[in-house]
């Protein structure tokens, strides 16, 4: 059974502040009983989905230059008055 | 000059001198322009660039100079598909002003044959959804009945091709999310083959299931979108490198001597009795033209929606980890927040039916649940393949439903989505197998309301499946929509 400490819990591992836990309780608990269903197949041989690709399909990994609007990538992130990308604190 | 004629007669009349391409896109902009308040199909216009378009085409006709096979046609694309120049919003608070700085790969083969890019059109926030509602910027509106939905995710790219406010859009399909909005808007929408179509500039949400696919009113219109964005692409590892075909060329083949599977789990309970009517109505139709139909049982369906709701959930909490404000998003100082603080709060503008899939996606790949829920999905989606496989080495083609009701009321179904995703039963099957599928526009329910008929064909047969729509398409003389 899923519960409001349970809902916060997924919300850090996906970093997201979710401000009413209880809008989610009901919903996310009847789409998991749900999804138990799988459950109770039976399984005969079936592996799970795998594709390989041979080292000879892959493209060449060559560097290429990337504008926009004339200018290198790095001009179009958001940046302060001092032409930072400021990120918050770390610790 | 009428705006409701198809790509392939818009061809000819430019071709033929008898109207100019900025003639037909102003035109179609003024229609836009007058319907949008009451349809809201598109999130972002780009009118001026696309007159500048228009005449430039213009002068390269009248000038005798090289113009790509297009020649201006009119395209909406779907705002999870990137446009160096256009904003790209995924219907996100978080991306609301976010503008690309490159072209999908879609986008830059429409470019190169010029088609005309009218704007940016409406879906469900990140493409999580089936009617528009989940949008941030407020639902699309059903053209056959504007309180109703016109299913979704891509519902903006159905509107606005249903409602001639452009001839070809281009959606995404990672559950049905071109087939839905077709089915309920009463225009053709293709789902291709995973890795036929680049998904190179497709904001991900689910990479191992989803495609972009075009919309169109006719089938040969979907063929020859179909014709220029098809095709191996050095940036997306997944395309399949295979020669180059023409859809549109023999499309009028016909399907006589062809074998039809009818998907039993598809035709039963909790289908609506018009849906099933107008389905029977369509398999007659197929023995009428020579085809041979029987009943085929994929058991493997039951468990579709639980595999397929697992692995989107999964991969969609995984993609979206990525937006953390940071490099690039909405204007929202850093200032007195500790980083995860920061990141948790700017991702609390997600919208409801985004934070709910990422919830369950970590819910469903955590430490003692993974092999509960994930591997188990993995292992009904290839039991899905392998029934499909088995399907077709007794029949050409498989026939169900597009969905299995008719288009409900707007805020209907909001607050319950485990409802909401049982209607993509009929379409996921073939997102899971990777096999394209087609919706094409059938029939209209008692009360007015399009139904629409699902084809589904092995890996990269469409130029087989293509002719079995147009073969069904042709039989059917259904009006276009009043406005």
């Amino acid at each position: 059974m899923v519960d409001r400490k349970e809902i916060a819990h997924l919300g850090d591992l996906v970093k997201v502040e979710i401000d009413e836990p209880e809008k989610y309780i009901h919903q996310v608990d009847e789409i998991l009983k749900y999804f138990e269903g799988l459950d109770s197949v039976e399984f005969q041989s079936y592996k799970s989905v795998q594709k390989e690709i041979s080292y000879e399909d892959l493209r060449e990994d060559t560097c290429e230059e990337f504008l926009v609007d004339g200018k290198p990538l790095i001009e179009s992130l958001k940046r302060d008055q001092n032409n930072f990308v400021r990120a918050p604190k770390m610790i | 000059m009428k705006i409701e004629i198809s790509a392939t007669e818009y061809l000819s009349l430019v071709r033929s001198g008898s109207i100019s391409v900025e003639e037909f896109i102003a035109k179609t902009l003024d229609h836009v322009h007058s319907i949008e308040p009451r349809l809201r199909a598109y999130i972002t216009l780009d009118a001026d660039n696309a007159l500048d378009k228009a005449r430039s085409i213009d002068k390269k006709m009248r000038t005798g100079e090289k113009v790509g096979s297009l020649l201006g046609i009119p395209v909406s694309i779907k705002d999870n598909i990137c446009t160096a120049g256009i904003r790209t919003t995924c219907a996100s608070r978080m991306l609301e002003n976010f503008v690309a700085p490159y072209d999908a790969t879609v986008v830059s083969r429409l470019r190169q044959e010029d088609a005309i890019i009218i704007g940016k059109v409406n879906l469900d926030e990140f493409a999580m959804g089936s009617t528009t509602e989940f949008s941030c910027f407020g639902p699309s509106r059903n053209p056959w009945n504007t309180d109703y939905v016109p299913g979704g995710s891509s519902g903006g790219s159905g509107v606005s091709v249903s409602a001639y406010e452009c001839i070809i859009s281009l959606g995404s399909d990672t559950g049905g999310s071109v087939r839905s909005p077709a089915s309920f808007c009463s225009v053709v929408g293709l789902k291709p083959t995973y890795g036929l179509v680049s998904r190179y500039g497709l904001i991900s949400y689910s990479n191992s299931i989803e495609q972009i696919g075009p919309l169109g009113r006719k089938v040969e219109d979907v063929a020859l979108a179909l014709n220029v964005i098809a095709g191996h692409d050095l940036r997306d590892g997944t395309t399949s490198s295979g020669a180059k075909i023409d859809y549109v060329a023999d499309i009028g083949d016909g399907i006589e001597g062809k074998k039809i599977g009818i998907i039993k789990q598809m035709m039963g309970e909790g289908v609506d009795g018009e849906v099933i009517s107008a389905t029977e109505s369509a398999i007659a139709r197929f023995q009428e033209l020579g085809a041979e139909c029987v009943p085929i049982s994929l058991d493997a369906v039951e468990h579709s929606v639980a595999a397929y709701y697992t692995i989107a959930s999964a991969e969609a909490s995984s993609n979206l980890a990525r937006y953390d404000n940071l490099r690039y998003g909405y204007d929202f100082a850093s200032e007195g927040y500790e980083f995860k603080a920061y990141v948790s709060k700017a991702r609390s503008r997600f919208g409801p039916e985004v934070t709910r899939r990422m919830l369950l996606g970590a819910f469903v790949l955590s430490a003692g649940y993974y092999g509960k829920y994930y591997l188990k999905a993995q292992k009904v989606r290839e039991m899905i393949k392998s029934q499909i496989e088995n399907a077709f080495n007794s029949v050409d083609f498989l026939v169900t439903p597009t969905m299995p009701i008719l288009p409900f009321r707007i805020g209907e179904k909001i607050e319950d989505p485990l409802t909401l995703y049982l209607l993509d039963i009929n379409t996921i099957t073939a997102n899971l197998a990777g096999i394209p599928a087609i919706s094409v526009p059938m029939a209209f329910s008692s009360s007015n309301l399009p139904i629409g008929i699902q084809i589904l064909a092995n890996s990269f047969e469409e130029k087989d499946l293509l002719k079995a729509a147009y073969a069904l398409e042709q039989t059917t003389n259904l009006p276009g929509v009043k406005i």
